[in-house]
């Protein structure tokens, strides 16, 4: 009998992982769709305002985090139970759950970089075509605030695919993944739509997408909601984090005492995060300047 | 470690499903070369493969593969399955890929970490198959016996010591399954193999020993050519279907082929083949099945 070598698995092996379920990812038809969506549904509400400068600016990543976002759930929850149906041969290999799991976490990498695409082409655009005077945006507002809201979409992208994952890992039964997008809806709104206009508002920020600026309210004002976005920004990826360990923790053999610790301590980094977010920054929801007549550039 | 001489060792090895025994006691142990396993439906021969293979524990007893007990540690069962190329009796495949693409996807977990090695291994095992020309068609859209051949293309990757095949002619061809016979054949010298199926012309064209199991338990371990001996002077042609037959139908030529039994008036012996000594074997089992397709 032969002996029994032992290859070097590690870093290259999980990249070839990644890469595979990246592709996937990127091929994937619901994820394609979300993509298109979101620029298509830009493009037609910029074609609208054409001429006046885009308003309601610091809204607008919400599309590329609803439609990106909310499609990639459904794509990464099919693909991580995609293989499901070659479970067999795909569990008596070498590798194990959770490091197939992790290689699933790289689903994110498109939908992070789709959500990116969208911010920048929105930041072109503002540029080009300027926004409206009353809006928060670059100059009325700390550049590190403005970007931070920016990429919350991107961030929620990412977030999407990886919830995806979790969904697919722990949920087997059919239609699962449209139960994850609606709950993350629910979630989303009834988490903070109470507290907006309150003085407490900043204590809405425990939910996954948070709202930061409003549209336009009736005096032509439009509102920034209290809270620090730059923190948010940290929770919204500690919960990333937490949907991959979350995933991961479906298998049996990772659950050592050092994952307990790592999953522990990237809760305990996400409370505080959500601490910072709530408790610095802006203190109180503030009104801009009602002025909607002009066009800054 | 590696104080066994086999690659495969099953001692007393049990199983159950609820409180319905699959594997009862069983001894049994394997080395390079290619053994078919034969039995009725509800025999336990998926049991005892995915025993083998590493994907169910067994219930009692102790298993053995390469030495080693798969089920004590991740390191055990991991360095098993290095040397394992497994293929399920029920295989499915992600919608999306292609045939190269879940090869492909296989031989990364089976550690095929340097791209360049790996897309030629994964060419490899397709061309093997006969799917070079299926490589990108999605498996999807590919013919029952074509996805059979993507699942045991990937079963042969890297050409692993223990390989262990449920049904692997299920939805071939004759000449896909003459193809099959080739390759398991040539890996069989290296290897140790071990096959199920209902073709008793497969196991009679390719293995040197046979395992009948029913029941969950061994009915009969050794040689083909022995399993064939147990059938001399019991088959006949004749005819008319001999009364107390284990088993008999009428052929092309227009004569009984009985097997079992008393020979009927005029009856004729005729060579055994393994499928009668097979049936014989079974005995009482078998008349439950019928006569062969």
């Amino acid at each position: 009998m032969s002996g029994l070598s032992v290859p070097a698995s590690g870093l290259a092996g999980h990249r070839a992982m990644a890469v595979i379920e990246a592709r996937r990812m990127a091929r994937h038809p619901v994820f394609l769709l979300g993509v298109v969506l979101a620029f298509v549904v830009l493009g037609l509400f910029l074609a609208t305002t054409k001429g006046e400068g885009i308003p309601v600016v610091l809204t607008l990543p919400l599309l590329g985090a609803f439609y990106i976002g909310l499609t990639s759930v459904i794509a990464a929850a099919r693909l991580t139970s995609s293989t499901d149906v070659a479970l067999e041969a795909v569990a008596t290999a070498p590798g194990t759950e959770a490091r197939r799991t992790l290689a699933l976490a790289a689903t994110g990498i498109p939908a992070f970089l789709a959500g990116l695409a969208f911010v920048i082409v929105l930041v072109i655009l503002a540029q080009v075509q300027g926004v409206t005077r009353q809006e928060w945006w670059f100059g009325t507002l700390p550049d590190w605030q403005v970007w931070s809201i920016l990429l919350m979409c991107p961030v929620a992208c990412l977030g999407g695919a990886l919830l995806g994952v979790l969904t697919g890992r722990w949920l087997r039964f059919r239609g699962s993944a449209a139960v994850a997008v609606v709950a993350l809806i629910v979630v989303s709104l009834l988490g903070q739509t109470p507290l907006l206009e309150t003085s407490t508002s900043e204590w809405r920020l425990w939910v996954p997408w948070a709202i930061f600026s409003t549209g336009d309210n009736a005096d032509g004002t439009q509102t920034l909601i209290a809270g620090n976005p730059g923190a948010y920004l940290g929770y919204m990826l500690a919960l990333c984090v937490l949907a991959v360990l979350g995933a991961m923790w479906h298998d049996r053999t990772v659950r050592t005492p050092r994952f307990r610790a790592l999953v522990a301590a990237v809760a305990a980094s996400a409370l505080v995060l959500f601490a910072l977010a709530a408790t610095t920054g802006n203190h109180d929801n503030r009104n801009s300047e009602p002025n909607p007549a002009g066009v800054s550039r | 470690m590696n104080q066994s001489r086999s690659t495969v060792e099953l001692t007393g090895v049990g199983k159950r499903y609820g409180r319905k025994p699959a594997l009862s006691d069983v001894d049994l142990a394997f080395d390079h070369g290619v053994t078919g396993l034969l039995g009725p439906n509800g025999a336990g021969k998926t049991t005892l493969l995915r025993i083998v293979a590493t994907s169910i524990p067994a219930d009692s007893g102790q298993v053995r593969l390469f030495g080693r007990d798969p089920h004590h540690s991740h390191a055990e069962v991991t360095a098993v399955r290095r040397q394992l190329g497994y293929l399920p009796q029920e295989l499915g495949y992600p919608s999306d890929m292609t045939a190269f693409g879940f090869v492909e996807y296989v031989a990364v977990l089976k550690e095929w970490n340097d791209r360049e090695r790996r897309t030629r291994e994964v060419r490899r095992v397709l061309d093997l198959v006969g799917l070079t020309g299926q490589a990108t068609t999605r498996v999807s859209r590919l013919s029952g016996g074509q996805r059979r051949r993507v699942g045991l293309a990937q079963a042969l990757l890297g050409d692993p010591l223990l390989v262990v095949l449920d049904e692997p002619t299920t939805g071939l061809d004759p000449a896909q399954r003459a193809d099959l016979r080739r390759t398991l054949s040539t890996l069989g010298h290296r290897s140790t193999v071990l096959l199920s199926t209902h073709q008793t012309e497969d196991v009679a064209a390719l293995c040197e020993r046979v395992i009948v199991l029913a029941g969950g338990t061994v009915r009969f371990d050794g040689a083909v050519t022995d399993l064939v001996a147990t059938a001399v002077g019991r088959v006949w042609l004749a005819d008319e279907p001999g009364d107390d037959a284990l088993v008999s139908w009428r052929t092309g030529t227009g004569r009984h082929h009985v097997v079992g039994g008393t020979p009927p008036a005029g009856a004729a012996p005729a060579e055994p083949t393994l499928e009668d000594a097979y049936l014989l074997m079974l005995g009482p089992d078998a008349q439950r099945l019928g006569a062969p397709a």
